[in-house]
């Protein structure tokens, strides 16, 4: 405890005697940390835009004339059977004539002209709310289609493709900018670490030289490393926020559909600690490679 | 306590430091290795707290094979001997008491007992006037005598001082072999590498003399 207490006050110090360099350092990594907590906050809202939309994805499936009842129960109960399916439904041939007829009764005329229902009966199916992963429904719609008693489908996928779309381009791009920029950031913190030691040089060779072991020395500048990283992320997370914030205002002018399309006001909190933990996590990595190449552990 | 058999210090294919050395240092004792720059005396010391390693020969240290131990049980052996080096080598942007602490702080020692003990050491070399004094303003001799406080205030089994009167005048340099032999007498085996003859004949002390690496003389003082 009085270890760490010491470790911690000398990696302060060591960021407050440096101020300028550690300072800068923490604004790097800050906005590289920045960029790639935009993207997933993009990412996250089209998420749950298109989880939103997803209570509104239905699906018909008109059945042939040749299907039987038993073969229509199965398939039913098949698909209430998927865990995307949120509601079925089965509409017979006559039902589907009394729904025209309510629906459209000034086109009754129409269907005087034939004995039977000219309608076909249909199986519609409502999925849930939480079936982000509209390529899953794409999929089990294919898979239903393929059965002999379904002529054909009706489906509303379109836009919910093209939202999917921008989504995972937002994700590749988001992902494409992080690693670039989480790079950069390993490569500032490794150097301001590195800058560190070469100041302290002299102090670390007395610390050996009285018997400190490997980890009393080495420990602050791990620890620096992972407070600016931590800081860093704080920082990060602060700005996003603020971002999150003040753009909408100018959105409303410029963007309105964009504006509609995604609710800017809420910055979930699992992307503020995604953005720290990351943050604390390269500082740490940063210092622990820059400690293996320029401490070493043998004599002088 | 300390002994040296067939050792050989090399730094370049040309040029050997130290040749075949055989000596045996017994506790307690007060030891003058001389000779002249280049001799190869803080060759010699740097063996005994390994910051350099032989080139071939083996070095007990308190009957442990110094060139066995793993550079992470280094500071062990460290902990051991207090070094008063040439050129002082200490915080200037510290305070004297931070300076002769430090022994004790990477041992992880309370702050009561360092506190004791830095009191007690100070007043050892003459210091405690000074004891909140940043290190560098402070004069060279006094910086000498921090030096020699944070050797010894973790009560090492060995006392080494390079050079430790190199930059002080005899007066000055009569009362830090004073301390050190004060030092020496609890116990503490010292040696103390010097070129300063003048010095050595003030002393009657074992004499150890290296020339261009070999040791050509190991007797009591009178005999030179």
């Amino acid at each position: 405890m009085k270890f760490m207490a010491r470790a911690v006050q000398q990696a302060l110090n060591n960021i407050l005697r440096n101020k300028t360099v550690n300072f800068l350092c923490l604004g790097i990594i800050a906005f590289t940390l920045l960029v790639p907590g935009i993207f997933n906050y993009i990412s996250f809202n089209l998420d749950r835009y298109i989880s939103k939309l997803s209570e509104n994805i239905e699906a018909i499936f008109y059945l042939r004339d040749s299907g039987n009842s038993a073969e229509i129960e199965k398939m039913l109960q098949r698909i209430q059977g998927n865990l995307l399916v949120k509601e079925v439904g089965f509409t017979s041939k006559d039902r589907a004539q009394t729904k025209f007829t309510q629906e459209f009764p000034e086109l009754q005329y129409i269907l005087a002209e034939f004995n039977n229902s000219p309608f076909p009966a249909s199986i519609d199916v409502k999925f849930r709310a939480d079936a982000r992963n509209v390529v899953q429904i794409e999929s089990f719609i294919r898979d239903i289609e393929k059965n002999s008693i379904i002529e054909s489908v009706q489906l509303n996928l379109d836009w919910a493709r093209k939202i999917t779309l921008i989504k995972k381009f937002a994700s590749f791009a988001g992902l494409f900018l992080s690693a670039i920029l989480l790079i950069v950031s390993i490569f500032i913190i490794f150097n301001v670490v590195k800058i560190n030691i070469f100041y302290r040089r002299d102090e670390i060779n007395i610390l050996r030289l009285v018997g400190a072991t490997d980890w009393y020395i080495k420990t602050p500048f791990l620890l620096e490393g992972l407070i600016l990283g931590f800081l860093g992320g704080l920082l990060a997370g602060g700005l996003l926020l603020v971002i999150i914030k003040v753009f909408p205002v100018y959105a409303e002018f410029i963007f309105n559909i964009v504006k509609q399309l995604i609710d800017f006001r809420q910055l979930p909190l699992r992307i503020f600690w995604e953005l720290v933990i990351t943050g604390s996590a390269i500082g740490l990595f940063s210092s622990f490679i820059s400690l293996r190449r320029f401490i070493k552990s043998t004599p002088g | 306590m300390i002994q040296f058999f067939h050792v050989y210090k090399q730094y370049f294919r040309s040029n050997e430091a130290l040749s075949d050395i055989n000596l045996s240092v017994e506790r307690g004792e007060f030891i003058f290795l001389t000779g002249a720059s280049g001799a190869g005396k803080s060759t010699l010391l740097k063996l005994i707290y390994k910051e350099e390693e032989p080139s071939k020969g083996q070095i007990l240290i308190d009957s442990i094979n110094s060139t066995l131990i793993p550079p992470g049980k280094l500071y062990k052996l460290r902990r051991q001997i207090g070094i008063v080096f040439q050129d002082f080598k200490l915080m200037m942007n510290r305070t004297v008491h931070e300076n002769v602490a430090i022994p004790l702080l990477v041992r992880g020692e309370k702050k009561a007992a360092v506190e004791k003990k830095v009191n007690s050491t100070l007043a050892l070399v003459g210091l405690s006037h000074r004891k909140r004094y940043l290190t560098s303003h402070i004069s060279g001799g006094e910086q000498q005598r921090v030096a020699i406080a944070r050797a010894v205030i973790g009560n090492p089994k060995i006392l080494i001082a390079d050079e430790p009167t190199g930059n002080l005048d005899t007066e000055l340099s009569i009362e830090i072999i004073r301390i050190l032999e004060k030092i020496n007498a609890s116990g503490i085996t010292t040696i103390i590498a010097t070129h300063d003859m003048n010095l050595i004949n003030l002393f009657p002390k074992r004499i150890i003399k290296l020339d261009k690496g070999q040791l050509v003389l190991d007797k009591a003082s009178e005999a030179i």
